[in-house]
């Protein structure tokens, strides 16, 4: 089910939600039956896309559970470290099959020009964010962190099912003490306003912003032939404009449907857009994501290498960011997404070390030419079409520029060609990349405007406009991006 | 060891793997604040605090580390 459909907003959400606080009201002991609830809402949730991937993620939690339970309830039992090592095969078997398989025949039949037959295994929703989520908990009981934990509440850790899908990737830690305690299982109109203020703003950056901008840019991928200036500058910024809005829109969403619950998801953006560098831009973007991967993929892989030198540090860098470009889809064009943002990110650690430092306005600049481009490559199916949007962007191709913009004197003086006046499908591109610029670099991001945010008419009622303005925009339901990861 | 003694140390550790001594340091100071404080030197940061103290961090407290009150705690319930 999508947060931005009326089945969820208007059916799903209120039933779950109304009875979980009656629940909450009557359950006098524990929070079984309230948790249990929940549970059994996050899996309807899930099931309602594909009934037949409830049984992948039903044994993916067994599993894991029946292994960390053993762990914590054994400490010192000699099987430890087998047992642990089974969980994590069984995690990364798991993604591997439903992810990576068809990557791996694909390219075994290229590479070795043969010819085997396999069957596409489609890639069941949220696998890599469950699946993260429970390898972070499982290291984490194998470092002897956790106390024992009873199956309800970690299916709830897992399963909750604001973050179910595309996160916040939650660590146990943050979440858990919130399932216990007995005020959140209580109605909190605080926590309820804040969550539909936040709600709001996320379904407004997805369906008002992100799905207008898919159009331009669903277009301009699919164009095959060459770009001229304005039009892949058009694509690529659209493009960056909709999986900026159509991410952390989802995450606001999350994170106001978890506050409906009185859980506090932590927060996934922070005006990425506005960094100084990459290694900047990832403390801003997916911020969740990033810091399972410094945790448990940088840092052990740096603490194997033989000493701690700055080169050793750049090489695990290196991994790690390839790693995580392919976390995002099993494709050449991710692991090169994640490869440049390595390399940028040891440019800049160079920098650091030698004390260079931009002025903040080119710093920001360039960073953001550099994401405009890198999600280009993101986003492309083939390198080719990234290379032809490239092209356009540098002025390699030809530069068209359409009539009225500037003078045609002046145009034809610089050697570019008149095109046609814009149509009004191309100032609207223009118009909507202005705004949206404007939005990223100059507004106060969501969480900023959670945290000032007080209830007053006057908020309620613009929120309740933008909530009808994206209830005529509902119509047109799409995805979202990072469901396909 | 008492939290003052500590947190002196770590703060000597901090300076010297940073390699700057104009660090200004008190309890709530966090990652955040300190320019040279990011993923990469937390992690040199973190080895040097584990050897001086002869301690051994998990790797799901790493994030706890990333504010010196924190750190200074968690090292006191290690030694």
């Amino acid at each position: 089910m999508l947060f931005n459909s009326y089945i969820f907003i208007f059916i799903f959400l209120p039933i779950t939600f109304v009875i979980h606080y009656l629940i909450g009201k009557h359950e006098k002991h524990g929070h079984t039956l309230s948790h249990s609830w929940l549970i059994l809402a996050s899996l309807f949730f899930y099931g309602y896309w594909n009934f037949s991937y409830l049984s992948i993620i039903i044994s993916s939690i067994i599993i894991n559970f029946l292994i960390t339970h053993y762990l914590i309830s054994k400490p010192h039992t000699k099987i430890k470290k087998p047992l642990f090592l089974l969980g994590l095969s069984f995690n990364l078997g798991l993604l591997g099959y439903f992810k990576y398989k068809n990557f791996f025949m694909e390219n075994m039949n290229l590479f070795l020009n043969s010819d085997f037959h396999f069957t596409h295994v489609l890639l069941p929703l949220g696998i890599s964010f469950f699946t993260l989520q429970q390898i972070a908990y499982l290291v984490d009981v194998y470092e002897g962190l956790v106390k024992k934990t009873p199956f309800h509440k970690y299916a709830l850790f897992v399963y909750f099912f604001p973050q179910l899908i595309a996160g916040p990737i939650v660590h146990y830690k943050e979440v858990m003490p919130q399932f216990d305690d007995d005020k959140n299982h209580r109605f909190n109109i605080k926590n309820i306003n804040l969550g539909i203020f936040v709600f709001i703003l996320g379904l407004a950056k997805k369906v008002l912003l992100a799905d207008t901008f898919a159009i331009w840019a669903n277009a301009g991928f699919n164009h095959t032939d060459t770009f001229h200036f304005f039009q892949a500058w058009g694509t690529s910024l659209s493009y960056t404009m909709q999986l900026y809005f159509d991410f952390s829109g989802y995450s606001d969403m999350a994170i106001g449907l978890g506050l409906l619950f009185n859980i506090r998801l932590p927060k996934n953006f922070d005006s990425p857009f506005l960094a100084r560098n990459i290694i900047d831009f990832w403390t801003k973007w997916h911020i969740t994501l990033s810091q399972f991967i410094t945790t448990y993929i940088f840092t052990p892989l740096l603490k194997a290498m033989p000493k701690f030198t700055f080169t050793n540090s750049m090489i695990s860098i290196f991994i790690t960011m390839c790693i995580a470009g392919l976390w995002h889809g099993a494709a050449w064009t991710f692991v090169l997404y994640g490869a440049l943002h390595g390399v940028i990110i040891i440019i800049n650690h160079i920098m650091k070390k030698r004390k260079i430092k931009l002025p903040k306005f080119w710093a920001i600049f360039i960073t953001f030419q550099f994401i405009n481009i890198v999600f280009t490559i993101f986003r492309a199916e083939k390198l080719e079409t990234a290379f032809n949007i490239f092209k356009g962007m540098f002025g390699l191709t030809y530069f068209k520029i359409p009539k009225g913009l500037i003078s045609e004197e002046l145009i034809l003086k610089s050697g570019a060609i008149i095109g046609p006046h814009m149509n009004n499908d191309q100032n609207l591109n223009l118009i909507f990349i202005i705004v949206s610029l404007y939005i990223v670099f100059k507004l106060k991001n969501s969480m900023q405007l959670m945290q000032e945010f007080k209830p007053q008419t006057k908020t309620a009622l613009f929120m309740s406009f933008i909530f009808v303005l994206c209830l005529f925009g509902l119509n047109r339901v799409s995805d979202f991006i990072y469901f396909n990861f | 060891m008492t939290t003052e003694e500590i947190f002196n140390q770590v703060s000597l550790i901090l300076k010297n793997t940073f390699d700057n001594n104009e660090i200004d340091l008190n309890h709530e100071t966090s990652a955040n604040d300190i320019d040279e404080w990011d993923s990469l030197s937390h992690i040199e940061l973190i080895s040097n605090i584990e050897s001086h103290f002869k301690v051994r961090f998990a790797l799901g407290e790493l994030q706890d580390l990333k504010n010196i009150g924190e750190m200074v705690e968690l090292i006191k319930t290690k030694i």
